[in-house]
């Protein structure tokens, strides 16, 4: 024991006295290396008492330890001050990692995503190229609707496109699963438009789907005004206006009063008859609510951001703001 | 659609504010997107009166005015000829901004002094030329706002959106029946009185015939003679010049006044270029040529409404005229055209010919097949007073087979059923009566122009926006679900996401259209490529997340930010064949390049390497306990460096790939630094994700490290050797940690040490050093033996 003690104050004067990379290593191999003094005490442990074998060891493994610690410091001294040491200044700034962000529209769809779990939502995926038959023709938007002009919508076949909005989830849901449903879909929908600080040709959309036996507007409103109070605060006033959607029906838009204005939200209403039956659902059994609304919309508004395009330069300087 | 307030206002009363009748627009369901004011507010300009007018000393046409605004008298000098003592006029006060900017200030006008200055329709903005000042005729008093004085003259352009179900709204008249369901005002229609000229019958001069009812139900006609075309009047041409058209000449004009009136398009032909004396509405065969009005020779689909002379088309009907039967300024005779076109015939069309007009939006949605004749009759009569001639006796109308009104069966208690409400059956139909949605015994019978109500739901949305939205019942009681998962695949991608930003990894997004050019790097996968791209450089699918990664990294470095630490999550799309939708497998993309740490005041920068990426990865599989993990050399990976590449694999299953970006690559893009990255397969991932966590005792009894040394020849991996201790260690062997690689002169060439440190523990007992000395030993042997090796001395 006595021992461990004398090496470890030999070698902390030894180590004092280094001012080289060389030297160090010398005094490396003297104490730990193969046949260093730390090392070969290893060796001594069978001839210690048993009762004393097990803090020996310990002591020694401390020894070892603190030796090798000793080590690593001085060498990243020597290396960084070279030779000179820097007085102790607790106003210098701290050693700092990266830090890793979230995107900006992860965050806010994230929110969006816990406040519906909470509404007891199940969170739901799918392709971003779909058929026509999901995009459009299972929503009620037959071939001659005149919401499928051809510069909207970005084809792979004549048969295949790259989905328009979220609703197609609706449908592989539908198909999928028994009523009751209760579901959102985050996900990435594109359009033709050409990009400018509103547009992008692609962008990001939650979809929201209930069907049930009783489910009603009123639970629509509901919901929509849960949501809007928990998205942007208790005091946020929230207003329905009729809209148009082929798939819905009554269909709406809703706003909220943000910032000082009514901001467009979010599309939502009754799901259609027609898209009940293209899913083999019974529509004098189920009723049920569908919305939709732009995660990128949704951040750009509670982040005053005024060009959808900086979502996607990923300038470090823009994502390190959220 | 731009609706003008002052025409609306010709066919309802207004007794609401502007704002007001945009919030009951929008609540019917078309939003108002903009008002836009015609004329500017004004700021300084009152009603004046002109108490005297005397000449000025020096100059002829100039005279010197006192004006009155009721508590001040001004003197002002005044150029125009038609100012008099006593007129009521819209004065300019010092300090007023015209609106063609101009700005009124005190001045000396040959000797004389003038404080402002009274204006002309011209200098308000509400003509193009004035001759003179504007005297009023007003009730209001001297010194009243001019914005009040003149508010009947000023018009506001309503910019609606329009939703495609409701093609009766894109009138003026069409909005003022939505703001009459809303206010319970009255709908004035305009009052047609058609004074025919008794010498001529119109079945003298022309024969109609649809031979083509699929496409076109109903065709009617009407004829008017000796008329002069001309350019419109002053009146007519504001009114479309103020919803953004522009006017052409009388007969073309008067027609776009009809369609904007109530939604009809309607075409004049000069009746002297069609042959046969004769129309006749047929299909096109494909392949036909025809040029229309704008001088493009079309190729034609087939069964396009063309409508036809006795020898040739002269139009396609519902879309555009012909150039051969054009109306032009030596024209005399009309043949005037109303017809209903069937609208699914229309949108094949247009979409065919990419082609839309005006008049092919409305047909292709649906107009008023009951409208056709009153808009004929609207439009000739007003042809007539504005281009003079003859109204040809008779109205040819051929109309084979009459469009049934729709009749709707209804149960109202379906509407409570999906709107939760409690409105009874009387209420119900009252509000369906107010847009004239009538109750029979055989259902509920719409009007010809509600064109999207054929079913109950329509009629069920309707007592929805009648009542208003938000004045129907909102509930917040929703059942709750028991049946959804605790957790799900999005949770687990989320769990992901937060291992990764822990690292300190920024996340990025990425376009998923790139160039075909840019797949060129990540070749071997069969792109899926866009059919109609917005531009060459979107139009493909990206088939990897590295070229996101590496325009990232790009435009970073181009804005003086080398240090990137970043990683997306996202779908890639690979090609599955034409007649199924392509495989879009979700990927995780890492990339580093620069600086290992932010600027820290002590020490050099380091900058990152593969270890870095490698241990990135490492650490991922840690967290996510994906113990079967293997990284191995992976030659061939076209954008790594071939020394510095790995595939990563688990259980056997390849996951994906990590390295250095070769310089190839680094070039193409422009980018400095070394750029490492690794791409993993998401969907792989989240099998092997261990969903079961389970609790191992924590060991209580000591271990013994036992550190080992090999010198071994430079080729051999390190995996190979670990793995190998790893099979020798036995079962008290718990961890291997490689904790230093040497190499140098002193150990030979062609070699490198790697030093190991064994751990050594048992969970029942302490270990004895002797059972451990044996199995080192016995590592220590076979290490050397298996690999050729020697043990590091020191």
């Amino acid at each position: 024991m006595h021992r461990i003690h004398e090496i470890k104050s030999n070698f902390d004067s030894d180590i004092r006295n280094v001012s080289t990379i060389e030297q160090l290593e010398e005094l490396r191999v003297k104490y730990i290396g193969r046949k260093g003094l730390i090392t070969t005490a290893f060796t001594f442990l069978k001839d210690v008492e048993a009762s004393q074998k097990p803090k020996f060891g310990a002591e020694l493994n401390k020894a070892k330890k603190e030796i090798e610690a000793a080590f690593g410091k001085k060498k990243s001294s020597l290396g960084s001050t070279k030779g000179s040491v820097v007085k102790m200044d607790v106003t210098l700034p701290g050693r700092k990692n990266y830090l890793g962000r979230k995107h900006p529209l992860i965050q806010v769809a994230d929110e969006i995503k816990n406040i519906f779990k909470s509404f007891g939502f199940s969170i739901e995926d799918g392709p971003e190229i779909e058929t026509d038959y999901y995009n459009f023709e299972a929503l009620n938007i037959p071939k001659s609707h005149p919401a499928r002009a051809m510069q909207d919508t970005l084809y792979i076949t004549e048969d295949i496109v790259l989905r328009t909005h979220t609703s197609p989830v609706q449908i592989r849901v539908m198909e999928e699963r028994k009523p009751p449903i209760r579901i959102i879909a985050p996900g990435r929908v594109y359009r033709r438009d050409t990009p400018d600080a509103t547009h992008s040709p692609f962008f990001h959309q939650v979809e929201g789907l209930v069907v049930g036996e009783t489910v009603t507007f009123a639970d629509l409103k509901g919901v929509i005004q849960a949501f809007a109070h928990r998205m942007f605060g208790k005091d946020a006033k929230v207003r329905f206006r009729p809209s148009f959607f082929p798939f819905t029906e009554p269909s709406a838009e809703y706003d909220v009063w943000f910032n000082g204005k009514w901001m467009e939200i979010s599309g939502c209403g009754m799901v259609h008859p027609n898209v009940f039956k293209s899913v083999g659902i019974d529509p004098q059994k189920y009723s049920g609510y569908a919305f939709g609304m732009g995660i990128d919309r949704v951040a750009m508004l509670k982040y005053n951001v005024k060009d959808i395009r900086l979502f996607f330069e990923n300038d470090l300087r823009f994502l390190s703001q959220f | 659609m731009k609706i003008s307030y002052k025409w609306l206002k010709e066919y309802i009363d207004i007794d609401i504010s502007i704002e007001e009748l945009a919030q009951k627009i929008t609540d019917s369901g078309v939003e108002v997107e903009e008002i836009i004011p015609l004329v500017a507010e004004f700021d300084n300009i009152v009603l004046g009166k002109v108490e005297s007018r005397s000449k000025h000393p020096d100059a002829d046409k100039l005279s010197i005015c006192n004006v009155s605004t009721g508590d001040e008298t001004f003197q002002v000098i005044c150029g125009a000829p038609n100012v008099e003592a006593g007129q009521l006029i819209p004065f300019a006060k010092t300090g007023a901004k015209l609106p063609n900017g101009m700005k009124i200030k005190k001045a000396k006008i040959r000797g004389v002094e003038s404080f402002g200055m009274i204006c002309s329709k011209e200098e308000l903005g509400f003509e193009e030329n004035s001759d003179g000042i504007w005297p009023l005729e007003t009730a209001h008093s001297v010194g009243t706002d001019i914005n009040i004085v003149l508010a009947d003259y000023k018009d506001y352009i309503f910019d609606l959106f329009i939703t495609s179900n409701r093609p009766d709204c894109l009138s003026h008249i069409g909005i003022a029946r939505e703001v009459a369901a809303f206010t319970g005002k009255e709908v004035k229609f305009p009052e047609v009185k058609i004074s025919e000229s008794a010498n001529h019958n119109i079945n003298d001069f022309i024969k109609i015939n649809i031979e083509y009812p699929q496409g076109c139900p109903r065709y009617a006609a009407r004829l008017i003679q000796n008329i002069k075309v001309a350019p419109s009047p002053d009146w007519l041409k504001q009114k479309l010049e103020t919803i953004g058209l522009r006017s052409i000449n009388n007969v073309v004009d008067i027609t776009n006044f009809v369609l904007n009136e109530m939604g009809q398009p309607l075409h004049a032909f000069d009746n002297d270029k069609l042959s046969g004396k004769q129309i006749i509405v047929k299909n096109s065969i494909a392949g036909e040529k025809f040029t229309t009005l704008d001088d493009k020779v079309r190729i034609l689909p087939e069964n396009c409404v063309m409508i036809c002379d006795g020898k040739e088309p002269v139009a396609i009907g519902g879309i555009m005229g012909g150039l051969n039967s054009e109306v032009s300024d030596t024209t005399t005779t009309i043949l005037l055209e109303s017809a209903y076109f069937t609208p699914k015939n229309i949108v094949t069309s247009t979409r065919k010919l990419s082609l839309m007009t005006d008049a092919s939006q409305r047909f292709e949605k649906g107009t008023d097949y009951d409208n056709v004749l009153f808009a004929l009759d609207r439009a000739t009569e007003l042809i007539k007073q504005l281009a003079g001639g003859e109204i040809v006796q008779g109205v040819i109308d051929i109309y084979p087979k009459k469009i049934e009104q729709t009749v709707v069966p209804f149960n109202p208690s379906h509407v409570n059923r999906i709107l939760g409400s409690d409105l009874d059956n009387n209420t119900i139909l009252e509000t369906l009566k107010t847009i004239d949605l009538i109750d029979t015994p055989k259902g509920i019978t719409v009007p010809s122009y509600r064109v999207d109500i054929k079913e109950e739901i329509d009629l069920i949305e309707e007592v929805a926006r009648l009542i208003n939205l938000d004045n129907l019942p909102t509930s917040v009681t929703e059942p709750v679900y028991l049946d959804q998962p605790n957790k799900g695949t999005d949770d687990y991608i989320s769990d992901i996401r937060e291992n990764l930003i822990q690292t300190g990894l920024q996340e990025i997004f990425t376009n998923s259209m790139i160039s075909e050019k840019a797949t060129s790097i990540t070749p071997g996968i069969d792109t899926v490529k866009i059919l109609n791209p917005i531009s060459d450089d979107l139009s493909t699918m990206r088939p990897s997340l590295l070229q996101g990664a590496l325009s990232t990294i790009k435009h970073n470095q181009n804005r003086q930010n080398p240090n990137l630490k970043i990683f997306e999550i996202g779908r890639i799309f690979i090609n599955n064949g034409s007649d199924t939708i392509p495989l879009q497998p979700g990927k995780i993309g890492i990339a580093l390049t620069g600086n290992r740490m932010p600027d820290f005041w002590q020490g050099d920068a380091t900058l990152f390497d593969f270890y870095d990426i490698k241990g990135i990865v490492e650490e991922l599989m840690q967290k996510l306990q994906i113990d079967k993990v293997e990284i191995e050399p992976g030659k061939n990976i076209s954008y790594l460096d071939n020394d510095q590449s790995a595939i990563i694999s688990v259980n056997g299953a390849e996951l994906g790939s990590l390295g250095k970006i070769n310089d190839t690559v680094k070039s193409n893009y422009g980018i400095l630094n070394d750029v490492y990255f690794a791409e993993i397969d998401l969907d792989i991932l989240l099998n092997y994700i261990s969903y079961d966590k389970k609790y191992k005792t924590i060991g209580k009894y000591p271990y013994i490290e036992k550190d080992l040394a090999l010198i071994l020849d430079n080729s051999t991996n390190a995996s190979e050797v670990f793995n190998f201790i790893k099979s020798q260690g036995g079962k008290h062997l718990v961890n291997i940690n490689i904790f230093d690689v040497f190499v140098g002169d002193k150990i030979g060439k062609e070699n490198k040490s790697l030093a190991f440190r064994l751990k050594f523990q048992s969970d029942e007992r302490t270990l004895k050093d002797k059972e451990v000395d044996q199995v080192f030993k016995r590592i220590i042997d076979k290490s050397k033996k298996q690999f050729n090796a020697s043990l590091r001395e020191n």
